[in-house]
Order: C-alpha cells, then sequence, then structure tokens
C-alpha cells in the first residue's frame, strides 16, 4: 500500500469519515436532525468532488489491481452519491413526525454509500463479496428502522434471512469459480476462463459455480423466482427507506453484475446469456402482472420495481450478445430508474408525513386537488416510469429497446417486443394512481399538509430531471457512452 | 417564415403555460387565454396554408435542428400539401371544440384548457414531425391529455373508456416504436452511421433504393401497422372508440373523431408506405379485406344503435374504412392505370372531410345532450318544431355524412370507389353498399330524432329545450361553410395533396410496374 492507494480510495475514505462524523456529532448532542443532515450533505459534497478528481486523473488501479477506478467506476459512484442525497432529502419528512432518529438513519446510509461505491470500483471477488455485504446490512438494518412496528420487523427478518442465504449462495459460487481458475483477480479470472471456453465448454464444477453466482445475484437485484422478500420488505419499512432499497440495493446489484458477469465471466457469456434471458422475460412479466392487482401504493411500486428489473435485464441480455448499447442502456436505466422512483416514493413519504396515513391507493384520491403540486409531480414519475415521452424514462427505456433490437440474437429481439408489451400493460397500473389523484373523490375531507423545505428541493432536481431530461440527452448520453467504454466489447 | 411551423407546434404550448399562471377562479381569463391561443394558432396554420406552394415538390419550411446528435436524431420539421391539410384542420377543430366547451366545462376549467391546448401541440406535431424519433413522442404526447379529458371530464362509464383508450394505444405504439428503433438500426448497419438513421427523408431515400430487406420490412411494416389501425381504428381493433367516444366530453370526442383517427391514416400514407414498399404491396390485399369488413360492420352495427354518440362513432369505423381502403386499392394498382392516385387522393379528401362533418355531427349532438342530458335515439322525436334551427343544421350534417353530391363527403368516397373500381369491381360494389347502409342508419335516425311527434321525454323540458345559442351557431358555421366548399370546388383540396399523393405512390411503384410489367 502507498499513498496513490489511498488517493485512489479517498472517495471511499471520505464517505466512511462523513458517516463516523455523524455518529460522533450524536453521541455529543443526541437526536439533533438538522446538524446530522448538514453533516452528510456537507460529506457527500466532499465524497463526490474526491470521485471527480479521481476520475479526473484516468483509470486507475489500487492495491496490485483490487480495486479500479475507471468509466463505469465514476457513473455508477455519481448515481449512487445521488440516490443516497435524496434518500436523506426526502426521509425527515416522514421520520421525524415517528420519533425515529435522523443522525442513525443518515449513518447507516452513508456506510451502506461506501459498500455501493466499492462495489462500482471492485475488480476481485473477495473485495467483491465484502463490498456487497457491506451494502445490504445496512440495508437489514434500514428495513427494520421502525423496530416497533411489526410489519417492519417482519419485513426485515424476511430480508434479512433471504439475504444472508443468497448471501452465502453467492459466495459458494465465488469458491467454485475461484477454485477453477485460481486467481480472485478479475482480469486473472477472464484469462482463466477464456482458455477454459476455448477448451470446449465449461466443466461441471464451472457450471455449478455459475449457477451458485446467478441465483446469488438473482436474490440480490430482485429478479423473479427470486424476488419473494421484496413485496413484504418494501411494505413493511419506512416509506423513505423503500425509497431507499428500491433503488441503492438494486442499482449496486447491478454493479455487482457488471463488474462479475459482464466483466470477469465474460468468456463465459453464451452459457449464462440464455439465463438471463429467462430471468428478464419471467421478471417483467410477472412483476408487472402481480403489480396489476395491488391496492397498496408501496407495494405496486415493489412490484413494478422488479418489473424495472427486468427492463434492465434487457440491457444487460443485449450487452452480453454483443452490443454495446446494452451495457450503456443498462447504465441510463440505472440513473434515470434512481432518480423517477425516488421521486415517487417521495410524495408517498409527503402524504405520510401524518402520522397513521397508509400507502393504501385511496389516500391518493382527490390529491390532485387537494395538492396540486403533489398531485402533479407524482404524475409526472408515474408517467416517467410508464415510459411515456418526452419523460426521462421514455429515454431510458428507448435506449434499452435499441440495444435489444440491435442484437443479433433472435432472442435478445424477442425482449424487445416482451419488453413493451409489458410497457404497455404497466401503464394500467401506474394511471390508477393518476386516476385516483384527479378522478376520484376521497372518502373524508382532508387538509393538505405542509412539507419540508428539503423534500421540496429533492422534488424539484428529481422532477426537473425527468421533465426536462430531453434537453439534456446528448451530454448524458456521451458521459454514458464513454463510461460504457471501460468494458468496451473488442 | 421559417419558424411558421414551431410556432404552430409551440404556441399552444406558450398559451397553456400562461394559463397555468392564472388563478384557479378567473374561469374568464382562462377561457379567453385558452380560445385566444387556439385561435391564433389557427390564424398562423392559415397564414401558412396560404402561402404554402402546392406545386412545390418534397417538403417546405424545413427546420432541422440536432437533438441528440449521436444516434442523428433531430428536431425536424416540415410540411407537404397532405400535411397543410390535416394541420389545418386540427387547428380549426381544437378552438371550435373549445370555444363550445365553455358552457358544458363547469369544473376544472384551467386543467381541461392546459391539457386540450398541450393536445395541440402533440396533434400538429406528429402532422409536422420528419423525424421518426419526434414523430413517436409527439404520437405520445397525444395520449395523456386525451387520457385526463375522457377521465377527469367524461360521462359515466368514463374511467373504463378512458383506460382501454390508452392501453390500446399504447400496445400499438411501443411495437411501432421498437419497429423505429429497427429500422433506425438497419439503416446504421448499412450505411455504418447514426446520421439520417431517424430521418424520415433519408430513410425514405433509402427504402426506395431497396435498402430494407423483405423480411425486416413485413414485421416493420406490421408494428407500424398495428399501431395505425388501432388509431384508425380499423376493425377488429376498432373496440375502443365507440367507449371512448361515447363517454368523452363533447370536445373530447370531436378531436377523437376529427383529428385522433386521422394520425392512423397519415401514418399509413407518410411512413407505412413509402418506408416498407414491399411488404405494403404484399399485405395491401389484408389490408383492404380489414377495410371492407370494417366498412360494412361498423355500418350494420351503427344501424343497430340506440345512442347518439355511440352511431357517429360507428359510422366513423365504417367511413375511415374508406381510407384504409382508398390508401391500399392504390398500392396494387398499376402505375399509368386510372384510378390509382384517385384511391390515395379520395383516402386524404376522406379523413379531412370526415373530420369536418363527424366533428360536427358531435358537436350536434352534444348541442341537444347539453339540454336533455340524454342521447337516447328512443326518447327524442319531433325536434323540428321546437328547435328548427337546430334540425335544419342538424339535417345538413347528416346528409352530408351520409355523402349527398354536392357536398364534401361525397368526393372522398366517389374517389375511393373509382379507384377500387379500378383495382376490382366486387371491392367497388362491396364498399358502395356501405353508402346505402350509411343513407339508412343515418336518415333513420334523423326521422326518429326531428321529425314526427313531439317525444314526452322532450315535451317535459318545455322551455328548457332552446334552439341554438350564438355560440354554437358560430361553432357549426365555419364547418358547414367548409363542407360546402369542399363540396362544390374539391379541386381545392386535390390541388394540395396531389403531389403528396404522386410521391408517395412514385415510392411504392417500382414493385407494381414489375408487377404489372409485359
Amino acid at each position: 500500500m502507498n499513498i496513490d492507494d489511498l488517493v485512489t480510495i479517498s472517495p471511499l475514505i471520505a464517505c466512511v469519515l462523513t458517516a463516523c462524523g455523524v455518529l460522533v456529532a450524536d453521541l455529543i448532542a443526541p437526536g439533533r436532525t438538522r446538524v446530522a443532515i448538514a453533516i452528510a450533505f456537507g460529506g457527500l459534497v466532499v465524497v463526490a468532488a474526491a470521485v471527480v478528481l479521481v476520475a479526473d486523473g484516468g483509470d486507475v488501479s489500487a492495491f496490485g489491481g483490487a480495486y479500479t477506478v475507471d468509466g463505469i467506476t465514476t457513473f455508477l459512484d455519481a448515481v449512487f452519491i445521488a440516490t443516497i442525497g435524496l434518500t436523506i432529502a426526502f426521509a425527515p419528512d416522514y421520520l421525524v413526525p415517528r420519533d425515529l432518529p435522523m443522525p442513525e438513519f443518515t449513518t447507516i446510509l452513508l456506510f451502506a454509500l461506501t459498500g455501493a461505491m466499492l462495489i462500482a470500483g471492485s475488480t476481485d471477488l473477495l473485495l467483491l463479496f465484502l463490498a456487497l455485504e457491506l451494502m445490504v446490512l445496512p440495508g437489514y438494518m434500514l428495513a427494520g428502522f421502525a423496530k416497533r412496528d411489526a410489519l417492519a420487523t417482519e419485513g426485515a427478518i424476511k430480508y434479512f434471512l433471504l439475504g444472508s442465504f443468497s448471501s452465502a449462495i453467492f459466495l459458494f459460487g465465488l469458491a467454485f469459480t475461484w477454485g477453477l481458475s485460481g486467481t480472485t483477480r478479475v482480469t486473472g479470472v477472464t484469462d482463466a476462463l477464456t482458455t477454459f471456453a476455448a477448451g470446449g465448454g465449461i466443466s461441471i464444477g464451472l457450471a455449478m459455480g455459475l449457477a451458485f453466482l446467478t441465483t446469488g445475484v438473482a436474490f440480490k437485484i430482485a429478479a423473479v423466482p427470486f424476488h419473494y422478500w421484496t413485496p413484504d420488505a418494501y411494505q413493511g419499512s419506512p416509506t423513505p427507506v423503500t425509497g431507499y432499497l428500491s433503488v441503492g440495493p438494486k442499482v449496486g446489484a447491478f454493479a455487482l453484475i457488471i463488474r462479475l458477469f459482464a466483466e470477469a465471466l465474460a468468456p463465459l457469456a453464451a452459457d449464462w446469456l440464455p439465463v438471463f434471458i429467462g430471468l428478464a422475460i419471467v421478471t417483467m412479466t410477472l412483476g408487472n402482472l402481480v403489480a396489476l392487482t395491488q391496492d397498496n401504493v408501496k407495494r405496486m411500486l415493489a412490484y413494478s420495481s422488479i418489473a424495472h428489473t427486468g427492463y434492465m435485464l434487457v440491457g444487460l441480455a443485449a450487452y452480453a450478445s454483443g452490443e454495446m448499447a446494452g451495457l450503456e442502456g443498462l447504465l441510463l436505466y440505472s440513473l434515470v430508474y434512481a432518480f423517477m422512483n425516488l421521486g415517487a416514493f417521495a410524495v408517498v413519504a409527503a402524504l405520510q408525513r401524518r402520522r397513521g396515513v397508509t400507502a393504501s391507493l385511496s389516500t391518493f384520491a382527490g390529491l390532485g386537488r387537494r395538492e396540486p403540486w403533489l398531485g402533479l409531480l407524482m404524475t409526472l414519475f408515474l408517467l416517467s416510469l410508464t415510459g411515456i415521452p418526452p419523460t426521462a424514462g421514455f429515454f431510458a427505456k428507448a435506449y434499452i429497446i435499441l440495444a435489444a433490437v440491435e442484437s443479433a440474437d433472435p432472442w435478445v429481439n424477442l425482449l424487445a417486443v416482451i419488453a413493451v408489451v409489458n410497457a404497455a400493460a404497466a401503464a394500467f397500473y401506474y394511471l390508477r394512481v393518476v386516476r385516483q389523484m384527479y378522478m376520484e373523490e376521497p372518502a373524508a375531507e382532508q387538509t393538505a399538509l405542509s412539507h419540508g423545505r428539503l423534500l421540496w428541493a429533492g422534488l424539484a432536481i428529481t422532477s426537473v430531471f425527468t421533465a426536462f431530461f430531453f434537453i439534456f440527452t446528448g451530454p448524458v448520453f456521451d458521459s454514458i457512452q464513454r463510461a460504457a467504454q471501460a468494458l468496451a466489447i473488442t | 417564415m421559417d419558424a411558421i411551423l414551431p410556432l404552430i407546434t409551440f404556441l399552444p404550448l406558450a398559451g397553456s403555460l400562461v394559463i397555468a399562471f392564472l388563478p384557479r377562479d378567473s374561469t374568464r381569463a382562462i377561457w379567453t387565454v385558452g380560445v385566444g391561443t387556439a385561435l391564433a394558432t389557427w390564424a398562423v396554420s392559415l397564414f401558412l396554408l396560404v402561402s404554402f406552394d402546392p406545386a412545390a415538390a418534397g417538403f417546405s419550411y424545413e427546420v432541422d435542428i440536432p437533438w441528440i446528435p449521436f444516434f442523428g436524431i433531430d428536431f425536424h420539421l416540415g410540411v407537404d400539401g397532405m400535411s397543410v391539410a390535416l394541420v389545418v384542420l386540427t387547428t380549426t377543430l381544437t378552438w371550435i371544440s373549445l370555444l363550445a366547451s365553455i358552457g358544458p366545462i363547469q369544473t376544472r376549467i384551467k386543467e381541461f384548457t392546459i391539457a386540450f391546448l398541450v393536445l395541440e401541440v402533440g396533434m400538429t406535431g406528429v402532422f409536422l414531425a420528419l423525424d421518426l424519433f419526434l414523430f413517436y413522442v409527439f404520437w405520445e404526447v397525444v395520449l395523456v391529455p386525451m387520457y385526463l379529458i375522457i377521465g377527469i371530464w367524461g360521462g359515466a362509464n368514463r374511467l373504463y373508456a378512458t383506460i382501454k383508450f390508452v392501453l390500446f394505444t399504447l400496445v400499438g405504439s411501443l411495437l411501432m416504436l421498437v419497429a423505429i428503433l429497427a429500422t433506425a438500426f438497419a439503416y446504421q448497419a448499412a450505411t455504418g452511421s447514426w446520421a439520417g438513421a431517424f430521418d424520415y427523408e433519408a430513410l425514405r431515400g433509402f427504402a426506395a433504393g431497396g435498402g430494407f430487406e423483405a423480411g425486416f420490412q413485413v414485421l416493420a411494416f406490421i408494428a407500424f401497422f398495428l399501431a395505425f389501425a388501432i388509431k384508425v381504428p380499423m376493425w377488429p381493433f376498432h373496440t375502443w372508440l365507440p367507449d371512448a367516444h361515447t363517454e368523452a366530453p363533447t370536445a373530447g370526442s370531436v378531436i377523437l373523431a376529427g383529428v385522433l383517427l386521422k394520425l392512423g391514416g397519415y401514418g399509413f400514407i407518410r411512413f407505412s408506405l413509402p418506408l416498407y414498399p414491399d411488404a405494403s404491396v404484399d399485405l395491401a390485399p389484408i389490408v383492404i379485406g380489414l377495410s371492407l369488413i370494417a366498412i360494412i360492420y361498423g355500418a350494420i352495427v351503427a344501424l343497430r344503435q340506440t345512442d347518439l354518440k355511440r352511431l357517429v362513432a360507428y359510422s366513423s369505423v365504417s367511413h375511415m374504412g374508406f381510407v384504409t381502403l382508398g390508401i391500399f386499392v392504390s398500392v396494387l394498382i398499376p402505375v399509368g392505370a386510372l384510378g390509382r392516385e384517385q384511391g390515395m387522393q379520395g383516402a386524404i379528401l376522406q379523413m379531412v372531410n370526415h373530420g369536418l362533418i363527424t366533428g360536427a355531427l358531435f358537436l350536434l349532438v352534444g348541442v341537444i345532450y347539453e339540454r336533455t342530458h340524454d342521447r337516447a335515439i328512443a326518447r327524442m322525436g319531433g325536434l323540428s318544431a321546437p328547435v328548427p334551427v337546430y334540425a335544419a343544421v342538424f339535417g345538413f350534417f347528416v346528409l352530408a355524412s351520409a355523402g349527398l353530391p354536392g357536398l364534401s363527403g361525397f368526393v372522398g368516397e366517389f374517389l375511393v370507389l373509382t379507384g377500387s373500381f379500378a383495382y376490382q369491381p366486387l371491392v367497388a360494389a362491396i364498399a358502395t353498399l356501405c353508402m346505402i347502409l350509411a343513407a339508412g342508419y343515418l336518415l333513420w335516425m334523423f326521422q326518429r330524432v326531428v321529425f314526427g311527434e313531439l317525444s314526452d321525454f322532450l315535451r317535459g323540458l318545455g322551455h328548457r329545450l332552446t334552439d341554438m345559442a350564438p355560440v354554437e351557431v358560430v361553432t357549426l358555421v365555419p364547418l358547414a361553410a367548409l363542407v360546402v366548399v369542399f363540396g362544390i370546388f374539391p379541386g381545392l383540396l386535390l390541388d394540395l395533396v396531389s403531389i403528396t399523393v404522386e410521391e408517395v405512390l412514385a415510392a411504392v411503384g417500382p414493385a407494381i410496374g414489375l408487377a404489372a410489367g409485359p
């Protein structure tokens, strides 16, 4: 280890220090929400600056190639930082009236951010696993954050049990891979597997390893049929946590997939591609079908997030079949999904500022009249989640579909058709919320709530991004293409 | 002059932004700005109509600004004769609909006018876009305001109707998106560059050179076909239409029938035929078959309707069948033979005329609904005595819709029949049957509603059954005038669209020329 290595991981160090800072401040003066938020945002700015500075120096490796900063690292770091920042901005309106401690919430999130950023840069299988655990452990804590709430506890336990189970499976798969390739470095694994692939087919051991790894990550991204923990964990968690869980760990797990499957296991793409195509089909379709019948908006968004996982898997499949646009689409979708989904959850959280308000559909009845701004913003996010132009969600979907039609693999082409049919079906349940807001009358007259300034600021950012994305398509597409160059198909 | 097309598209958007900042309860100001914006847009479009040179080849007043340079996606607008005609139809019907809404719409006026103006942005954008990606964006922009217009201001069963409308449209349009992206990629793969991959003119040139292989053409044609056929709507994709029409507020029905249905016919002529000429020729017999079914089926079902709006809705299915029939018989008639151009000219004229006539019929149903809050034909009767002006205007448009010679409805159908006859006399014979049926259901309906004894239901309304108010007359007079003018001087419209028709048919020409050769 030398000083250059430390400079390379300076964003991670800054992130841990920020988390510790919030913790220490909370020890000195307990329960100060504003202090915690101020330190957190100050820290996030430093982290973001460090990411930019490190990225400016070009691609670098640290710790003997275990940690790498390339275009993908930087891009995903930016998505993660935005996700955490927005989550912190949206949380107080929900947590404070319920006497849930904001400083602890912030600290846990910052540790999760460290884990997520570490995944994005890991080029070593062991480090990948450690980073994964660092990201998901805070998630379990957050899911049970409302510890006196039975639903939250149930959701958290399910999440924890299935999560640790899948981690074990994943680790088992890593062991197989390591045993057969003799190295844990991603580049080494790639080389070893290239020889294997050239040697005609994969051995039984490698096939088992591949199966375990696939199962493990499928759990983490909540792909069908490994999604059963999602609806309970999402519905039970405090709403800002749900928003975070539906974005942060999911994009984090996709970062893992990019590092592991798209990079380390790339030589075996022909072997794992069919599995991912199948996963994409069932994930999109089942997520949407079940979302159709939900009466609770949080649960509906949980199932719809499963469907969005499916769309992202389409991008991955396109990439695996040899189309760069697939990886670019996956990155773009992660970014756009983070903003639009967090925005939608923020509106739900804002409505729940009054204690005892559930996230059932009827909560939204007459919202368009009661709180026109929230109604308008929710409509925007829902249209974007549906993929109606000119919102950001449309461009993300279009990019993924473009990648799928470019592919030379007819099955991936078929994915494009399945994806759009699903998107049309999704319109039904997203528009059901719009219908509640504008076309139904509330059962009982409710008064408008006041919302925190931080919440409005966060909503302003997410909504401007979602609504005016079409203006910035040029630069955003450029940066995505540059980021994806790190894993260019040669 | 260079900016006239963006002006037409975005003037309504500017108006809707102004309205967004007006206080909710100053309804007068909201209506003034709303109708004023629509009128201003109309004036600009009339200026476009006057200054447009119908003899110009290709597209005029083009605007081409790079939007997403990497993929060669541009903000590209342009007009030819067909789009000028349809844009003017759109702007005309928009201000008429808004004006006609002032009475009936009493809740959420602000949202209504905003939704309506955004709708106009989408509609004009669709007719002006010369970039496939941009076209798709505008195409979908139409969807959301219409969803809200039906869902918020519609009738009792509006929620069912509006989601059905959205789901039908979305399934078709998203498949079209896949086809658009696949088309662009096929172009990129062949030329090695994204430049022009979404550009209509570039793609058209590429297609003319036989760029798209046959199998791909069929798939892409089917995807586009679904989107357009659902919009038109062709049998068997029409089931959303009667529900949407019946539940929509009057203005919504007018726009739906007057403009939204035309998006489908426009799409066929603008995109399906020139981009996928071989597939168009190969699949044309199927489309002709479906058109004939729509023509007859729509007419027979209309005969059985007990609700005025539903009757007009099914008559739309029938009349729009002439549009698709005209377009696709033209494709199959050998180059140089009589009737080839007439079929497609008739289709475009039918689009414009159907917009005018059916728009007016929905307005008229709205007028009577405002007074009776009922649309059941069975409860009407004897309207000629208490409301003579209404009865006369209604009669005029009923005759126009039935295709009375001298009025515009006749011209389009006649030209389509000319084309059909040249293709296959039997097809023309079947289609002609529709004109008899149309006279049947329209005149029978008119007789039951207007003639005879005043029904007990209407008598019960007493003096609430007033004749047309001045504003209602104002909304109908321009439509009536145009119906007469186009009926007597169809050349005005024909001159406008003949170059478009020639160019489109030239694009699908070579395949036919070979087939018809010695």
